[in-house]
């Protein structure tokens, strides 16, 4: 169940990510003199939800977040490699669905994701970290004096 | 209902005598509480059998079906499966992992880590993890999550 659940925010995520790249670049486009258009498709909310769900897959498989087990270097490298499979499953989806035709217009998406994931990380390991604060002020006040 | 708070000088005078109609769910819940401190709980050490008091256990693991209870300095067995301890455990406990509850009062402090969970540092310095699952469960224990 929880592995579902996990499938199920990533796939959230994921999309959500890729809208927002697609939302950047657009508007990009618009603020350097384009006509900021994008064209949709029936079939484009399926590919971003498909795409969405093949980059959990990743998660699933590499990122055992539960328990104990997992050292700092193993963790590095785990991350590493979640990384580069994520962005493997975002660009072969990409590829099949013909949202970019060459390098020229593959870089962008390459750059968006590289900030995307940079920007998610960041902010969950902010959020854990006021987390973590917010935890302590507590356990101060009701800790046992030893 | 109204509560009557008399300051006594040693720990054996402390008492509390509790006059309601009925024993609601909130007045049972309160009962438990007061009496948490001075529940305690059949353990083994070697081939004695000593009764280990609630407010002294730091943690209980489960490890390979078998149940021990951690204390400042020593290690029990007991016969208790970790779900019925989390039944007996529950005020000043919370389940941090599949495989252990901790006593909130012995956690010193919290620190995050890269992938979400959190090591908790206890009163006697021994360290353990908290999974990003049980997190949730260790905010809403604190009052920091609604």
């Amino acid at each position: 169940m929880t592995k579902v659940k996990i499938v199920f925010n990533q796939t959230l995520m994921i999309s959500t990510a890729i809208l927002f790249g697609i939302g950047i670049q657009w508007w990009i486009e618009y603020m350097s003199g384009g006509s900021g258009t994008v064209v949709w498709y029936w079939y484009s909310p399926f590919e971003i939800i498909f795409t969405g769900f093949m980059g959990a897959v990743p998660t699933v498989l590499i990122c055992d977040w539960k328990g104990r087990g997992l050292g700092k270097m193993r963790l590095g490298i785990r991350l590493f490699l979640h990384f580069i499979c994520l962005g493997a499953m975002v660009s072969f989806c990409g590829y099949l669905f013909k949202w970019y035709g060459g390098w020229k217009e593959y870089l962008p998406i390459a750059v968006m994701y590289v900030l995307i994931y940079g920007f998610v990380w960041a902010v969950t390991r902010w959020l854990t970290k006021s987390d973590a604060k917010k935890i302590n002020e507590v356990l101060k006040e009701i800790q046992d004096q030893e | 209902m109204k509560v009557n708070v008399i300051q006594v000088n040693s720990a054996v005078e402390e008492k509390a005598d509790i006059c309601a109609v009925k024993i609601t769910e909130e007045i049972q819940s309160a009962i438990e509480l007061l009496e948490d401190n001075r529940r305690s709980i059949p353990c083994a050490d070697g081939s004695e059998t000593v009764m280990c008091r609630t407010e002294t256990i730091y943690y209980v693991e489960s490890v390979d079906k078998r149940t021990y209870v951690y204390t400042k300095d020593k290690c029990y067995e007991t016969k208790y499966r970790l779900y019925e301890l989390e039944k007996i455990l529950k005020f000043h406990y919370f389940r941090c992992s599949k495989a252990m509850i901790v006593n909130i009062r012995k956690i010193k402090s919290v620190k995050a880590e890269m992938n979400g969970r959190m090591t908790a540092e206890l009163l006697n310095g021994e360290q353990i993890v908290i999974s990003r699952y049980y997190v949730k469960e260790l905010k809403r224990k604190l009052g920091l999550m609604i």
